[in-house]
């Protein structure tokens, strides 16, 4: 049941980064973060459910209300301010974007295998899609052209990590797992800074315009 | 051990203090840049105290569940991390001195810088590996912030490429954190302290080698990026050189000593399970590219800070390839660590100053370096001497004794080629220091060494590198010996 | 009963509901849209009126022409015998496997194609190049889905998928069931022709797919060529159901067995019509070079599926 109910919770953030590849426009974007943010909270809550463990639920909440409600809103107001330009096409096309997808899912597999292999916990079964959410999201991040996608792939990243670090270990340390939090928390608000920044040197989020430091 | 804190607490709060006093106090006053400079030799003196603790034999911890845990190898690049820190609250931005950066820059630049150094120093006295990892990402984070204080399109460029290669990079090193944590807990179960250093070296004979080797992969990827090894150095050129001359140096060089530094931890854990062979061959390779990628980009630069960022690239690549080449080879490793972080930070600080007087980054419109800054000239000539190898500095010695401990080693093939690109790389810097010291000084720029009192320091960079490289002192042969005894085989 | 009159009896509902599932659609549709619409029987009406009409050939055209819609009509009842619409074990059960299927289903897009071309005509062309691009993605796909399933069952036959479903009912919502179900949605969208990837209702040759190859077709050529379409529709909207959701199939092979299996076919066609109507009417169609996009968003989908049930094997 819990291995069901894993893979199923794994299946959907997945998805939520797939849709980053598939869908277009700084605001499907966000949908999607939003949506999988939701996913790995509802996996969050579910594992601590069956493990017993409150702490997951407390850092289920967190995740819920920075990644799924803070975050969000705060990327939306930036999207009012800079979604107006015009639609970029990635470097990759959509449909080979999304089989470039499936097989960074399938390597993931291969890759995580020993993994798998090794563990006696009923969640170990979404871990290769965990992984293959980091993957996936690495290649968000350097197929695409905008920066606030770059962005979100990044967060994208943060959210594999964690989903692998509940499915395989029931959860850090608390103390790592704030640290963490602090971080990612940091890291985007800087990160939000200097897409403000970029926007008002370079009057866009194009990031293939940041190309004058060579060699 | 010892439970107290106060080493600890004299090494880690001053630092946090300035950052807090920079906030407050008015940047333009020399009161300010005072206190701040005090702040830092506090730091270097607790750091110097703690080398001395654990030459005395302690190995001081702190904190719950062990936090904080000080030994050789900790302690050595604390030492590092202070020094570079106070050369520069000395050296930095700041009311008087001759960079002409506003007061609000001024403060930024303090705060930031002391963030900066208090999560570096976190970074190597932590006993949890999560916590040095939180440590690491808020460096990238705090860094980043300026980078670009001067902001231009190339300064916006070159940090957001840095803060988002960084964060991704530490990102995978967070996965190859997981991984481990993940094997240790399906053997060992949870507990509080299982993410600490000593406690996955004393179980480390229980790890499954092939999760263990995944993670090693990850962690490599992910701390080789902020290190800037090859290929994801890819952001280390642009954000040194448009970042301001005191950040390139505390970036150059300690930061990526501190990357070094946590490949260097788990490279311990991971020989203990797996053996030596799997992590020496993959630092081998990355070393061995890294090294390549700089020298042949040495050639083709033509502004002074990316060349020394290549060059710091260089020079990282020799150390993870030291890190495989045995015992001698972590000795010869660290002793290079030490080498360049004196020199690098010393030439950083230096080429901000030919920056301000010149105004432009390109080595072909600097010329007549002796003739306009003696100096500041004659020291960017030592420094530059000291960086290609050359006796009687001490990089002459650590890259002699990595060359004799990979022939040891039976890597002869491979010092040969490591010989070649060093040739290469001797040949480009010469080309372009020549060209900067020598010849007819530009009209526009103005003659003499300006405020003589901020070479000083940099006198001392040169005389240690010097004592360095001639005689190595008792205290650091000792340190440098216990460190090869935490790095293992 | 013998199970060797199963097979035409299957074959003989299915050709008797099929251009009713159609005009359901089409009488939901319109009253989706505040439209009175013609009568759910209309389309049998139609099929009437081509029989009886006269067949006109372009001169242009050649033996493939007048052979495509038999072959077509072929395929599409072959295809009806071999998946489980009433009962499972099927009647000709051994040849009932996925594969077969998917390649009798490909048999007939080809030579639709085909007679596409062969006229000569430049409408014929565009549609058959467009049938070509939509159908080489969505087939892996269908493939890959139906693979997923056949995962946890050890084999390819449809019948033998359908059973295990019946046997354990908790296994229908298993992750791997969930995505491959989506994946069929999405490649039975773009296989029959409907909204988004193709307007059954338009009269615009520029935005044809289906219609643009058959535009030279008439009497009972054309006949027979919506009649298979709407069997292909039929045969789709019966592996969504029996393969997914397989309650009411008939395990024993008894009359009453049977009649209920054929009302709750008939139930579960109009279920999975009423959502076609309703997808229908809330979106536009999606421009030509978005088509892959969406098929590859399905294949990723069953790709999914099958890692899925890999993982929970």
């Amino acid at each position: 049941m819990v291995s069901q109910l894993s893979v199923g919770g794994s299946t959907l953030v997945l998805l939520g980064g797939l849709m980053m590849l598939w869908r277009r426009g700084v605001a499907a974007h966000i949908g999607a973060f939003t949506f999988q943010s939701v996913a790995l909270a509802a996996t969050m809550a579910m594992v601590g459910w069956f493990a017993g463990d409150w702490q997951l639920w407390a850092v289920a909440a967190a995740l819920l209300l920075v990644k799924g409600i803070g975050i969000p809103l705060l990327l939306k107001r930036m999207e009012r301010r800079f979604g107006s330009e015009r639609e970029l096409e990635p470097y990759v096309n959509t449909a080979t974007s999304l089989l470039i997808g499936g097989l960074l899912v399938l390597l993931a597999y291969i890759v995580t295998a020993p993994l798998v292999s090794v563990s006696r916990l009923p969640t170990r079964t979404g871990m290769p899609l965990a992984i293959g959410l980091v993957f996936v999201s690495l290649f968000i991040i350097i197929s695409r052209k905008k920066a606030l996608t770059q962005v979100l792939g990044f967060l994208m990243l943060e959210n594999g990590i964690a989903l692998l670090a509940v499915l395989g270990t029931h959860g850090i340390p608390i103390i790592v797992e704030i640290g963490v939090f602090l971080d990612v928390a940091l890291g985007f608000i800087v990160m939000q800074v200097f897409v403000y920044q970029i926007h008002e040197t370079f009057e866009s989020i194009d990031v293939e315009q940041l190309n004058r430091l060579r060699e | 051990m010892m439970a107290t804190g106060a080493p600890f607490l004299t090494l880690l709060l001053p630092p946090l203090v300035a950052a807090l006093l920079a906030l407050v106090l008015p940047a333009r006053r020399l009161v300010s840049s005072a206190v701040h400079a005090v702040l830092a030799l506090v730091s270097l003196g607790a750091a110097l105290g703690l080398v001395y603790l654990v030459l005395d034999g302690v190995t001081p911890t702190w904190g719950p569940t062990d936090l904080f845990r000080v030994d050789a190898l900790s302690a050595l690049l604390a030492v590092c991390v202070a020094f570079v820190t106070t050369l520069s609250a000395l050296l930095g931005p700041g009311p008087g001195r001759e960079q002409h950066y506003t007061p609000v820059q001024i403060r930024r630049f303090r705060v930031f810088a002391s963030l900066f150094a208090f999560t570096m120093l976190v970074a190597v006295t932590a006993n949890n590996v999560g916590v040095m990892w939180i440590a690491i990402e808020a460096t990238t984070i705090v860094s980043a912030v300026i980078v670009p204080l001067a902001v231009s399109k190339a300064s916006v460029e070159a940090s957001w490429k840095y803060i988002l290669i960084g964060s991704v990079g530490i990102a995978l090193a967070f996965v190859g954190t997981v991984l481990g944590y993940f094997d240790f807990v399906t053997l060992v179960g949870q507990r509080e302290s299982a993410l600490n250093w000593t406690v996955l070296l004393a179980n480390a004979r229980v790890l499954h080698p092939p999760v263990i080797e995944l993670a090693f992969v990850f962690i490599l990827i992910g701390y080789g990026t902020k290190a800037g090894l090859a290929p994801m150095h890819t952001w280390l050129p642009d954000a040194h050189s448009e970042a301001p001359s005191a950040l390139s140096a505390m970036m150059s060089g300690v930061l990526l000593a501190v990357a070094l530094y946590a490949i260097m931890r788990w490279k311990a854990v991971v020989a203990s399970v797996v053996g030596p062979v799997f992590p020496n061959r993959l630092l081998v390779g990355l070393g061995l590219l890294s090294l390549a990628l700089a020298a042949l980009s040495l050639v083709i630069q033509r502004q002074y800070k990316r060349l020394l960022a290549y060059s710091s690239i260089e020079h990282t690549g020799l150390m993870c390839m030291g890190l495989a080449l045995g015992p001698l080879g972590v000795f010869a490793s660290m002793l290079h660590l030490v080498n360049h972080t004196v020199a690098k930070s010393m030439m950083f600080f230096l080429s901000g100053r030919i920056l301000d007087r010149y105004g432009t980054p390109e080595i072909a419109s600097v010329s007549g370096l002796l003739r306009v800054m003696p100096w500041t000239g004659g020291l960017f000539a030592a420094g530059m001497l000291a960086l290609l190898g050359l006796p009687p500095f001490g990089m002459f010695l650590s890259e002699f004794t990595l060359l004799r401990a990979g022939f040891a080693d039976g890597q002869s093939w491979l010092m040969a080629v490591v010989l070649v690109f060093l040739a290469v790389a001797f040949v480009s810097l010469l080309g372009h220091l020549n060209r900067m010291l020598y010849g007819a000084a530009p009209a526009e720029v103005r003659l003499g060494e300006g405020s003589g009192w901020a070479v000083l320091p940099l006198v001392g960079s040169v005389a240690l590198l010097v004592i360095l490289g001639v005689a190595v002192p008792a205290p650091m042969t000792a340190l440098l010996h216990r460190i090869v005894e935490i790095a293992g085989r | 009963m013998s199970p060797w009159l199963l097979a035409p009896m299957q074959g003989a509902v299915a050709l008797m509901l099929a251009p009713g599932l159609v005009g359901a659609i089409r009488w939901m549709k319109a009253r989706l849209q505040s439209r009175e619409g013609s009568p759910p029987w209309q389309p049998y009406l139609e099929l009437r009126k081509l029989f009886a009409k006269e067949v006109v050939v372009s001169s242009n055209a050649s033996w493939l022409f007048r052979a495509a819609p038999f072959i077509v009509f072929g395929s599409a009842v072959t295809v009806t015998l071999l998946v489980p619409l009433l009962a499972v074990p099927l009647p000709l059960g051994g040849a009932g496997d996925l594969l077969v299927v998917v390649y009798l289903l490909l048999l007939g897009t080809f030579f639709l194609a085909l007679a596409g071309l062969d006229p000569g005509s430049p409408f014929g062309g565009m549609g058959a190049s467009r049938e070509m691009t939509v159908a080489a993605l969505a087939e892996p796909t269908m493939a890959l889905a139906i693979f997923a399933l056949a995962w946890g069952v050890g084999s390819t036959n449809l019948g033998q998928i359908a059973s295990r479903t019946l046997s354990t009912p908790s296994e229908a919502l298993a992750p791997g069931h969930v995505l491959a179900f989506a994946a069929i949605f999405l490649v039975t969208l773009a296989e029959t022709g409907r909204l988004p990837v193709d307007n059954p209702s338009t009269h615009l040759e520029l935005t044809m797919i289906h219609e643009a190859m058959i535009l030279e077709y008439s009497g009972r050529y054309l006949a027979l060529i919506e009649w298979a379409a709407a069997l292909k529709l039929l045969v789709f909207f019966s592996l969504l159901g029996n393969l997914f959701a397989p309650w009411g199939v008939a395990s024993v092979i008894t009359p009453g067995a049977l009649l209920w299996a054929a009302v709750t076919l008939a139930l579960k066609l109009l279920a999975l019509g009423g959502v076609i109507a309703l997808v229908e009417t809330h979106i536009a169609k999606l421009r030509l070079f978005r088509v892959p996009e969406l098929l590859s968003a399905s294949f990723i989908l069953a790709l999914l599926a099958v890692t899925a049930s890999f993982l929970l094997r």
